[in-house]
């Protein structure tokens, strides 16, 4: 998580003692949703590191049981292994100590592929939140906001916050920067945690 | 949950609607479903418009069900009634009610955040909702549509 990102900071301080950078964004996605598979790639756009050490990562936690690796046709798909002898307790560390952004950043995968862009902003990132504070999360892809407000509805449960979700279609986004639209440009000179593509991204898009 | 649950924890009142009620609730939808697809006005003002219509629109199906909704959390109560009044999906419902804080966020905290996708998708569900209201008044409450 980002440094200046405040929310739930020591728990999220514990989650990164205790696992390092890779797991603990395969298994926030996995027991986010522990009903649901995920192929290779749906993990390696969600954890955001390299198809390498997602690959190291899922070897190591289906050779030890955490996870069921399943084959249908071509494609490979991941699961938690509810069998697993400590998933409950394991599905609860991961609640109580991966952030908001993990959370949000698995409730996004299903749109993944038709988000560009996808953030959060607001008084979260800035870490001047309180006990109300929206998590405000701005997209910009090819989606509707009913669909985001679908994908997240659940995650609004789990992060026990209102998500604030603001929809932008690319064209959309691109011009009204290009006008000098005033929420567009504040927000995005302010703090962003990424849940989607990166800064680099963010850059392309506006070009 | 039952509408007269709400009634009986105080969110409602008993109200008798009248016809020419529901006539003024439509007619006052209708404008804003005509307003609000006014090209020229900022997406938040269309969006503010078009939720205006949403919400006259389950006001007159709550009142067609023979309820008011109490002042407090007032637009909150109104659109959920429409999972009682016209049966309306979950979605529907959830969508409409993110709406309604989409509307107050952008009053106070994000101004303009808006965007033309999102004004229309809300015009969108103003209209299916228009429709679905009446229909349901017309198929329930025939006595209260004062034409045909």
């Amino acid at each position: 998580m980002a440094p200046n990102m405040s929310a739930k900071n020591t728990n999220e301080r514990l989650s990164a003692t205790l696992f390092g950078k890779t797991r603990r964004s395969v298994l926030a996605l996995f027991y986010s949703h522990v009903d649901e598979s995920f192929y290779l790639r749906q993990i390696v756009r969600s954890a955001g590191v390299g198809m390498g050490a997602v690959q190291r990562e899922l070897k190591r936690l289906s050779d030890a049981g955490i996870i069921i690796k399943t084959v249908h046709g071509q494609q490979v798909y991941y699961k938690a292994n509810p069998e697993c002898p400590i998933y409950d307790d394991l599905k609860s560390l991961v609640m109580k100590t991966v952030g908001i952004g993990e959370i949000l950043k698995g409730a996004l995968v299903p749109l993944a592929d038709l988000i560009h862009v996808a953030f959060l902003f607001g008084s979260l990132v800035r870490g001047d939140e309180n006990s109300l504070s929206d998590a405000d999360v701005l997209v910009v892809g090819d989606v509707t906001f009913s669909e985001v407000v679908t994908a997240l509805g659940q995650a609004q449960e789990t992060i026990r916050r209102e998500i604030n979700p603001i929809v932008y279609p690319p064209k959309e986004f691109r011009s009204k920067l290009a006008a000098d639209h005033h929420f567009l440009k504040t927000t995005l000179n302010s703090p962003k945690f990424f849940l989607i593509g990166d800064e680099h991204d963010l850059a392309k898009l506006v070009e | 949950m039952t509408l007269q649950n709400w009634l009986n924890n105080g969110w409602l009142t008993e109200h008798r609607a009248s016809s020419q009620e529901i006539a003024t609730l439509f007619a006052v939808a209708d404008r804003d479903l005509s307003d609000c697809r006014t090209s020229s006005l900022s997406s938040d003002w269309r969006l503010n418009i078009a939720y205006n219509a949403a919400l006259q629109t389950a006001t007159a199906a709550l009142a067609a069900a023979g309820y008011r909704a109490v002042r407090g959390a007032h637009h909150y109560r109104v659109i959920h009634s429409l999972t009682h009044t016209i049966k309306a999906d979950v979605g529907l419902v959830s969508l409409l009610d993110q709406f309604r804080k989409k509307r107050n966020i952008s009053e106070y905290d994000h101004v303009g955040m808006i965007s033309d996708q999102e004004a229309k998708e809300m015009v969108d569900l103003a209209i299916q909702l228009r429709k679905d209201v009446e229909k349901w008044i017309r198929e329930n409450h025939p006595d209260l549509l004062a034409d045909k």
